[in-house]
């Protein structure tokens, strides 16, 4: 703070550090906040309450009738209760349209067992595509860091990238076009004359879960490349040498000398692609077409959205979110860098 | 002891349409510290990484210990490189550092770390085992990674100018320990530098390189004494040069018509008349004179004076730039001013036909 106000002076460093509390607060805390306060609160709807009201209505309407019948001296007893009855209503109807809130942990606990092995299953089918992911594309990452020509690296790159240039849902498309009934792959089996589309015989792979695996993966392995590359490039290549002409194996060399070194890059690749794929909508939502079961994001758009139940959506939105935290404090610990590392 | 001699016969190396290294045959004798001293970019390192495996020759044939290796890559060579950024990996420890190539070879956890500090004991380093490579200094680094290649009972030990980091200090006392380390295991060290100092103290013997070409090979006496060309005379150790054309050659002496008159030396190339030639003589066999006259003596404007320690540098102008006489630095100063007679004995003049000098 001094060196800043030092080198920048009182004015241009007021202004870093308010637009940095500003960005703080807009886009980090607030959300989380309002998501967190909905999370905790549910209202205990009386079901009961509308026919309470008009139950209370017809009484008081007997009552005033009987009120007006008795012309002349008025009965203070009526009046009594017709006053009481009419408090009744008002709070009655204060209920109905400012319904009391009831704060706890209620809309977490409450979540039904189908609910949560969605919930389980997703987080697993996210473990299984950042697993996946890391599989396909550390050798890729190693390859452009360290074995292409400069030139080459820098084509291979470019190539990885353009398809990114495309928005992600033309994207994913392709892939349904590729694994559809017709699609790609099964009219190059039928050419093959393993299947045939005359008798249905194609096989299913948007059924699989497989296919949305293999969407996510290739919806997010820039996520998981690039962080890779990154650090393989720094490693020195004398270093590999070295170990090979030690004698170290293909597998040791990686296992002692660049995946210790690319380690803060992979914690940054998974922890990217399975926040991103754990809370992917569109790729689920447009692989499955809702043929195979439901990831927990499709959840949570529908209580948003169909149900109309925003508590509980926040409440399914942050269990998402802390199972992210929880991850990035595993990575953390499991690839012994810290946040300075990863912030790299 | 268990060197291992390196022969490298009739190699050529290419990269694309550039030759790095000319044809080259070299012998390198198991047991002997042999360096290879040349300017930057003359090839030394990649006649080092024909020999450790990392690059195979364009043509021709590498064999070590009469084996040949043409095709095997270097972890299947009795060889162990030492980089010349040493390349120790910075996130294991300095014993786990020594002890890779063991691992590598599947030596079990304990004995692999039990071999690790004894080696580290060997170069000096006890107590540093469990630290990191970044937790040293320079000088210590330098031993880890001696230790490191070691670890692997290679016969032949690559060095790739593996001082050139460490200030002069350490630079003298590691000199004197990789020559220990090199005695007590009787590993055939080849030794890269492009310091001709350094190579001089160390070496058995040395090739002398320039421009993918190896120049000379000899011992160090040999090379100092007799350097073969005028880039080797003038790039190992000082040398003055005296130019001109030979006009007469007598019993192995030739006489060169230079600015500074007739000079008479060894006729080294047996030049004939009418040649270009260069004589070449040492600073500390050129004598300021007075009186006496030497087989060669002549008149020169005194230039300065450069005052080493135990050594003092006069300067004198030439046509071919400074003559230099090299005087020991007895307390018997004189001032010197305008002209001075300066001359030298045939016989510790060498004439050879022109050629290119070291411009170092
Ligand atoms: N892989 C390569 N591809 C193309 N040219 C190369 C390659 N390796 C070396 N060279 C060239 O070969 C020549 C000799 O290189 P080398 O590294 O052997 O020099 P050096 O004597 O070790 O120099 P220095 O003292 O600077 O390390 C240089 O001109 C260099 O540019
Ligand atoms: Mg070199």
């Amino acid at each position: 703070m001094n060196s800043l106000i030092r080198s920048y002076g009182k004015g241009l460093t007021g202004i870093f550090v308010t637009l940095t509390a500003f960005w703080l607060l807009l886009l980090i805390i607030l959300p989380q906040a309002f998501m967190l306060d909905q999370s905790l609160w549910s209202i205990d709807k009386d079901d009961q309450l509308g026919m309470k009201i008009d139950r209370a209505y017809s009484d008081l309407g007997l009552l005033e009738y009987d009120a007006q019948q008795a012309t002349g001296d008025t009965n203070p007893a009526v009046q009594e209760k017709i006053d009481t009855l009419k408090e009744e209503i008002a709070t009655l109807e204060a209920q109905e349209t400012d319904p009391p809130r009831e704060y706890g942990l209620q809309n977490y606990t409450r979540m039904s067992s189908l609910h949560f092995s969605i919930f389980v299953k997703s987080i697993f089918y996210a473990l299984a595509v950042t697993v996946l992911a890391f599989a396909v594309c550390y050798p890729v990452a190693f390859t452009i860091a360290k074995l292409a020509t400069p030139q080459r690296a820098a084509l291979l790159m470019l190539g990885l990238i353009i398809p990114y240039a495309i928005n992600e849902l033309l994207r994913v498309y392709a892939w349904l076009m590729i694994l559809d009934y017709q699609g790609v792959i099964n009219s190059l089996l039928a050419w093959m004359g393993v299947v045939s589309f005359a008798d249905k015989t194609w096989i299913p792979f948007l059924e699989y879960p497989g296919s949305v695996f293999v969407a996510l993966i290739y919806a997010y392995v820039l996520f998981m490349i690039f962080p890779i590359y990154n650090t393989v490039e720094t490693l020195d290549k004398n270093q590999l040498e070295a170990a090979q002409d030690l004698g170290g194996s293909v597998f040791l060399t990686h296992w002692r000398v660049v995946l210790p070194h690319a380690k803060p890059g992979i914690a940054v690749g998974c922890i990217m692609t399975f926040m991103l794929s754990v809370g992917s909508y569109s790729v689920p939502q447009i692989m499955t077409r809702g043929k195979s079961g439901d990831w927990f994001s499709q959840l949570i758009y529908r209580q948003f959205f169909e149900t109309q139940n925003w508590n509980v959506g926040a409440a399914y939105a942050f269990s998402l979110v802390l199972v992210c935290l929880a991850f990035i404090l595993i990575m953390m610990k499991v690839f012994k860098v810290g946040i300075r590392d990863i912030s790299k | 002891m268990r060197g291992k001699d390196v022969r490298l016969e009739d190699v050529v190396m290419r990269f694309g349409s550039f030759t790095a290294v000319q044809q080259t045959n070299l012998t390198i004798n198991a047991g002997e510290f042999f360096s290879i001293l040349g300017p930057s970019g003359c090839g030394k390192t990649t006649i080092l990484r024909m020999v450790s495996g990392f690059i195979d020759p364009s043509e021709g044939r590498v064999l070590i210990g009469g084996e040949q290796m043409n095709g095997i890559g270097p972890a299947k060579r009795p060889t162990a490189l030492i980089f010349q950024n040493l390349a120790l990996f910075p996130l294991m420890s300095n014993w786990e550092n020594v002890a890779f190539g063991l691992e590598a070879r599947g030596v079990a956890k304990a004995k692999r770390r039990d071999r690790a500090y004894e080696l580290m004991a060997l170069v000096g380093l006890q107590g540093h085992e469990e630290k990191t490579p970044n937790e040293l200094s320079g000088g210590q680094k330098q031993r880890v990674a001696i230790a490191r290649a070691l670890a692997v009972e290679p016969a032949v030990l690559l060095l790739d100018e593996p001082l050139s980091a460490l200030d002069l200090k350490l630079r003298q006392y590691m000199r004197a320990e990789l020559k220990e380390i090199q005695r007590k295991t009787g590993v055939t060290f080849i030794f890269i530098t492009h310091d001709q100092g350094e190579a001089l103290t160390m070496s058995d013997r040395i090739a002398v390189m320039k421009a993918g070409v190896v120049e000379q090979v000899d011992t160090v006496d040999n090379l100092y004494a007799h350097p073969r060309t005028p880039f080797v005379a003038t790039f190992v150790g000082e040398n003055n040069v005296l130019e001109g054309k030979i006009s007469h050659i007598q019993d192995g002496f030739a006489i060169v018509e230079t600015q500074q008159g007739a000079i008479r030396g060894i006729n080294q190339d047996k030049a004939t008349i009418g040649d270009k030639a260069m004589v070449f003589v040492r600073p500390e066999r050129t004598k300021l004179l007075n009186g006496a006259a030497l087989d060669n003596t002549f008149e020169v404007d005194f230039e300065r004076r450069d005052l080493e320690g135990a050594f003092v540098n006069l300067f004198f102008k030439s046509d071919t730039g400074s003559i230099i006489v090299h005087e020991a630095n007895l307390g018997q100063h004189k001032e010197l001013e305008g002209r001075a007679k300066i001359g030298f004995n045939a016989s510790d003049a060498i004439v050879m036909r022109s050629g290119e000098l070291s411009d170092e």
